[in-house]
């Protein structure tokens, strides 16, 4: 009876000791170092652990400062450079279809249309711009002045024109809440020279702000559009020289052509460009084919007047059917 | 992290996140055509291959772009610089192409091409350009001129590559998917300074 129960006792040690020794066992295979890869993988899921409870502790104890942060992210990562139109002014500098490639890459690198829209987006401070601007109305000369005699039969005359330039560059600034963009001008421009209107379209939106019938954000909207059916002809605005011929993104398929004065007319979403950069084009001339290319929601031309880079207000100069 | 595909393709984390973000970035259809004008690319590596008796390994596709492996080390320096060059060549002969036919329809794909050509002559390995400098180098003064040749040319490039590419995020303000092409550039030229000599 005793030695059986020794014998128990013993073999009970005995398993202790086995139980003992295996786990010593295991936890001495722990100490072992991993193999590179396993650790490799431990130290990417403890720098991301890390970074996880990192932004969790700093959403919790800084709220409002995650807030800006958020905000600016957000920024950056909906400000992008036009790489379409990069490409594109590559494949035109390439075919020679363009003389100014470079420049056209850094205008889609540096100064693409989502960018200005997006600042035009951010909320501008509230009085000081417009008062600014108001001021700078009453230093600056009524335009007429600077403009020569002759015009055009379609046109207004000077006198006219003054006052009715800064009554709606008034009335944007004190009925509205927003302040113009600062490439922008509301004046009505006096033309020398016979225009048209591009398109015998129904203007489905016009110039100023706007929400952004993709992006559902208030934007600045450049230009007018002119709805009108797919493959509808685009006639050139006045007399000039084609300058652009391109692709971005956001225009789709567009031109810009040059006319006298420093004015300039854009013309984009087209399904279809007929002219070659460099061409001479003349006044109701065949150019493009209204479309829907790059950001749009139905076929439309979006119509932009510029003169020396400033952004002016089609309306003017165009008859909506 | 790498996946497996098949054996043959091997994609990357990181080329999985570049793609996706570029994609959703830039639209998908520019990302097709990115995607087409590389493998374009690959293709002209996997012919020239081909033609000249190399055999050719797997595929892995990574942040920087895509690397496709061969035994090309038995090729002759002269042979393996024509399978290295044949990337760039084919997106070259891919522009000429669609100039000449599109007649300036497709200038957003010739674009393409040549911007890939371009990116892909840049002298750091693993990109075309360095990998045809080493080879080139190696060729005319032997493999460890080729060799400091190479690593000058990468670290100096790489370096220059990441703050370009820093700064143009910085002036474009955003632009952020081009972060990645930015680490990766500065990776590759610390490699290229203080990695093993076979490390490629």
């Amino acid at each position: 009876m005793t030695s059986r129960q020794a014998g128990k006792r013993l073999s009970s040690v005995a398993k202790d000791q086995k139980i003992r020794s295996a786990r010593r066992g295991r936890t001495g295979k722990r100490k072992e170092p991993l193999p590179p890869k396993e650790r490799g993988q431990l130290i990417r899921l403890v720098i991301c652990g890390g970074i996880f409870v990192l932004f969790v502790g700093a959403k919790l104890a800084l709220p409002a400062k995650m807030e800006s942060f958020n905000a600016r992210l957000s920024e950056l990562l909906s400000s992008n450079m036009d790489v379409q139109a990069v490409f594109s002014a590559v494949g035109r500098g390439f075919s020679g279809d363009t003389d100014n490639a470079a420049e056209e890459v850094y205008q889609a690198v540096f100064h693409p249309e989502e960018a200005r829209e997006t600042a035009a987006a951010l909320p501008m401070p509230q009085e000081t711009p417009a008062l600014d601007m108001l001021r700078e109305y009453e230093n600056t000369a009524p335009i007429g002045e600077t403009q020569p005699e002759e015009q055009p039969a379609e046109a207004q005359t000077a006198e006219e024109q003054a006052p009715q330039a800064e009554i709606s560059t008034l009335a944007y600034v004190l009925y509205s809440d927003k302040n113009l963009p600062e490439d922008v001008s509301m004046e009505q421009a006096i033309l020398d020279f016979d225009y048209c209107t591009p398109v015998c379209g129904v203007l489905s939106s016009s110039f100023g702000y706007r929400e952004h019938p993709l992006e559902g954000e208030e934007r600045f909207h450049y230009g007018v559009d002119l709805a009108a059916d797919t493959g509808t002809a685009v006639s050139c605005f006045a007399d000039g020289t084609v300058t652009v011929v391109g692709e971005s993104s956001s225009y789709g398929k567009y031109c810009i052509v040059t006319h006298a004065g420093g004015y300039a007319t854009l013309y984009a979403h087209c399904s279809r460009i007929t002219v070659a950069s460099g061409a001479k084009v003349s006044r109701g001339e065949k150019i493009a084919e209204v479309g829907e290319t790059g950001m749009a929601t139905g076929p439309h031309l979006h119509f932009e007047l510029h003169q020396d880079g400033v952004y002016l207000n089609p309306i003017y100069y165009v008859a909506p059917a | 992290m790498l996946l497996r595909h098949n054996g043959c393709v091997r994609v990357s984390g990181g080329f999985c996140l570049v793609t996706a973000w570029f994609g959703l970035v830039n639209g998908w259809r520019l990302l097709g055509i990115v995607l087409g004008a590389s493998g374009v690319h690959e293709l002209g590596h996997y012919l020239a291959l081909r033609l000249l008796g190399a055999s050719c390994g797997r595929l892995r596709l990574g942040v920087l772009g895509a690397v496709l492996e061969s035994d090309g080390g038995r090729l002759s320096y002269g042979r393996e610089l024509v399978c290295v060059l044949a990337g760039p060549g084919a997106n070259l002969l891919c522009a000429l192409l669609l100039t000449a036919a599109g007649r300036g329809a497709w200038e957003v794909m010739t674009g393409a091409n040549l911007v890939l050509c371009g990116f892909n002559l840049l002298p750091l390995r693993p990109l075309d350009g360095g990998r045809a400098l080493y080879l080139a180098v190696s060729w005319l003064a032997g493999p460890a001129a080729g060799e400091t040749a190479a690593r000058w040319a990468g670290a100096l490039t790489g370096t220059l590559l990441g703050t370009a590419v820093v700064w143009l995020m910085k002036c474009t303000g955003g632009s952020l998917w081009l972060l990645p092409t930015a680490v990766a550039a500065y990776f590759l030229a610390v490699r290229e300074v203080f990695g093993k000599q076979e490390f490629l």
